[in-house]
C-alpha cells in the first residue's frame, strides 16, 4: 500500500491542487456573478426581471452534470471551445451564481427598508448604499447559506472528472483502474474531502463572528 | 449665496396629490413652512402626516402638485415634469436632514460612525474632519461619552439622540421628524425633546410630526391638523389647542385630552 501511495502520492497532489482552484475560482466568480446578477435585478430596468428569473430556475432545474455536458460539448456548436478545465470553472460559477444570488435576494430582503431610507435621506448614491450598508448588514444572515452553499460547490468539482478535468476524483479513479484497489483511494478521498470542508467551515465561522461583533453583548 | 447655504430653509406645498393605488393619502395639500420655525403636524393615524413629511424629501415621490424647498422644485425636474435626475435629488437631500420614529441606525457600525458616515461619504470630509464635526453633534445631544457603542448598546432616546446627531453633523437647513418619540419608552420621551427644543431654539426650520401635545403647545410655532389627507385646520398652538375651530378638530383634541387626562 505504502508503494502504491508513493507511486500516486504526485498525482493525488496534482489532482487536490486542480480540486481547490477550480473550487476557489468557481466560489469566487460564481459569488461575484451572482452579486452582479442580484443588483441587475434589484436596481436595473424592470424588464431584466423575467430573463433573470428565467436562468436561475433553469440552472436549479437541471442536474449540474448536464449542464456541464452542454457548456462542453455543446459549446463548439456555438463557437465556444474551451479546454476542460476552463470550460469546469465556467461550468461551476455558473452553477454557483444562481444559487448564491437567491441567498443574497433573500439577504438584502432582510435589510430594513427604515435602515436604507436613512441613508436615502442623507444622500447617499446607491452603490454607497449597497456596499457600506446592505452587504454588512445582510451578512448576518446571509453568511451562513453562502458559507454552507460553497461547501456543497467543492463536492460538486468531482463532476469535473466526467470533462476530463485532472482533479482529485479523475485521479482516483485512474489509480482505481490502474491498480484495482477500491477501498484505499476512496477512503483518501473521502478523508480529503472531510478536511478540506472542515477548514472551510472554521473559516465560515470566523467570518460569522466578523460580521456580527457589534451583536454580541460586550459587558 | 453662501449665506443661503446655511441659512434655514423654508419648504412649500401647492396642491400636492399622493395616492397608494386607488387610495388617496393626500387631497390637493397646500402648505407653508417658515424658515426657522417648528412646524408640528398633529392628527389622528393614517391622516397623511407622515405621508406629507416623506413627500418633503421625496421618500415617498407625490403624484401632483408642487414641493420646493425655497424656491427649488424637489422631486421632478418642472412643475408636472419628469422625475428630478437622481443626482440633483441627492444634492438636494443633503440639505434636508431627517429623524425617523424606529431611528435606523446602521447595526454595525458604532454611534460615532453613524454619524461620520454621511460626512464622509457624502460631504467628503477627511476621516479625522468627519469624527471631529462627529463628535460635535454627539456632544451636542449629550452623548460623547457612547460614541464607541454600537445601536445594540444604547437606549431607546440614546438611539434617537444619536439619529438627531447623525442628521444635524450634515448641517441641514430643514430639518423633518417623523413621529420621533412615538417608539420610546415614556420615561425617555423627554431627552429626544429636550434635543429637539435646543434645535428650536437655535433657529433651525423644524417639521415635526408628533402625537406629543404637550411638545407642540410649547414648541411649535405652528400647528397644523390633518385628516383624512387633508389640511383642516392651522394656527399658532394656542388658537388651535385653546380655540379650536373647526369640530374635527375640537373631538381630535378631546379624545386626547380623555386618554391622557391631564390639560396643556
Amino acid at each position: 500500500m505504502m508503494e502504491t501511495l508513493h507511486r500516486y502520492g504526485p498525482d493525488l497532489l496534482t489532482g487536490f491542487g486542480f480540486t481547490l482552484l477550480s473550487w476557489a475560482l468557481g466560489t469566487v466568480l460564481g459569488l461575484a456573478l451572482g452579486f452582479v446578477i442580484e443588483i441587475a435585478r434589484r436596481f436595473g430596468p424592470r424588464a431584466l426581471g423575467y430573463p433573470i428569473r428565467a436562468y436561475v430556475e433553469f440552472i436549479r432545474g437541471t442536474p449540474f452534470l448536464v449542464q456541464l455536458f452542454v457548456l462542453y460539448y455543446g459549446g463548439p456548436l456555438i463557437g465556444l471551445r474551451l479546454d476542460a478545465l476552463p470550460a469546469g470553472i465556467l461550468g461551476l460559477t455558473i452553477y454557483g451564481s444562481a444559487y448564491f444570488t437567491e441567498i443574497l435576494r433573500a439577504g438584502f430582503d432582510a435589510v430594513p427598508l427604515g435602515q436604507i431610507e436613512a441613508a436615502r435621506a442623507i444622500g447617499f448614491r446607491n452603490t454607497t448604499i449597497v456596499m457600506r450598508i446592505m452587504v454588512p448588514v445582510m451578512m448576518v444572515s446571509a453568511l451562513p447559506a453562502l458559507v454552507n452553499f460553497a461547501i456543497i460547490l467543492t463536492k460538486e468539482t468531482v463532476i469535473l472528472s466526467m470533462i476530463t478535468v485532472p482533479e482529485i476524483m479523475f485521479q482516483t479513479q485512474t489509480m482505481m483502474s490502474e491498480t484495482f484497489a477500491f477501498v484505499t483511494p476512496i477512503l483518501i478521498l473521502a478523508l480529503f474531502f472531510w478536511g478540506f470542508i472542515e477548514t472551510i467551515s472554521r473559516f465560515g465561522r470566523r467570518l460569522e463572528r466578523r460580521f456580527t461583533h457589534y451583536l454580541i453583548d460586550r459587558t | 449665496m453662501t449665506n443661503q447655504q446655511t441659512a434655514p430653509a423654508s419648504a412649500h406645498l401647492r396642491n400636492v396629490c399622493k395616492f397608494y393605488g386607488p387610495f388617496q393619502a393626500l387631497k390637493d395639500v397646500s402648505l407653508d413652512i417658515p424658515p426657522g420655525k417648528v412646524t408640528c403636524l398633529i392628527g389622528p393615524s393614517g391622516s397623511g402626516k407622515s405621508t406629507l413629511l416623506r413627500c418633503i424629501n421625496v421618500l415617498e415621490m407625490y403624484d401632483s402638485g408642487e414641493v420646493r424647498i425655497d424656491d427649488q422644485l424637489i422631486g421632478y425636474d418642472s412643475p408636472g415634469g419628469k422625475p428630478m435626475a437622481p443626482r440633483r435629488l441627492r444634492e438636494m437631500r443633503r440639505e434636508i436632514g431627517m429623524v425617523f420614529q424606529q431611528f435606523n441606525l446602521w447595526p454595525h457600525m458604532t454611534a460615532l460612525q453613524n454619524v461620520t458616515e454621511g460626512l464622509e461619504r457624502v460631504r467628503g470630509l477627511s476621516r479625522a474632519e468627519a469624527q471631529s464635526r462627529a463628535r460635535e453633534a454627539l456632544a451636542k445631544v449629550g452623548l460623547a461619552d457612547k460614541e464607541s457603542n454600537h445601536p445594540s448598546h444604547l437606549s431607546g432616546g440614546q438611539l434617537q439622540r444619536v439619529a438627531i446627531a447623525r442628521a444635524i453633523a450634515m448641517e441641514p437647513r430643514i430639518m423633518l421628524f417623523d413621529e420621533p418619540t412615538s417608539a420610546l419608552d415614556p420615561e425617555l420621551v423627554g431627552e429626544v425633546l429636550g434635543v429637539m427644543k435646543q434645535l428650536a431654539a437655535e433657529g433651525m426650520t423644524m417639521v415635526v410630526v408628533t402625537h406629543e401635545m404637550g411638545f407642540a403647545a410649547h414648541v411649535a410655532d405652528r400647528v397644523v391638523f390633518m385628516e383624512r389627507g387633508e389640511i383642516v385646520a392651522t394656527g399658532s398652538p394656542r388658537e388651535v389647542f385653546d380655540a379650536p375651530s373647526d369640530p374635527r378638530l375640537a373631538s381630535f383634541l378631546q379624545g386626547y385630552r380623555e386618554r391622557n387626562s391631564l390639560d396643556f
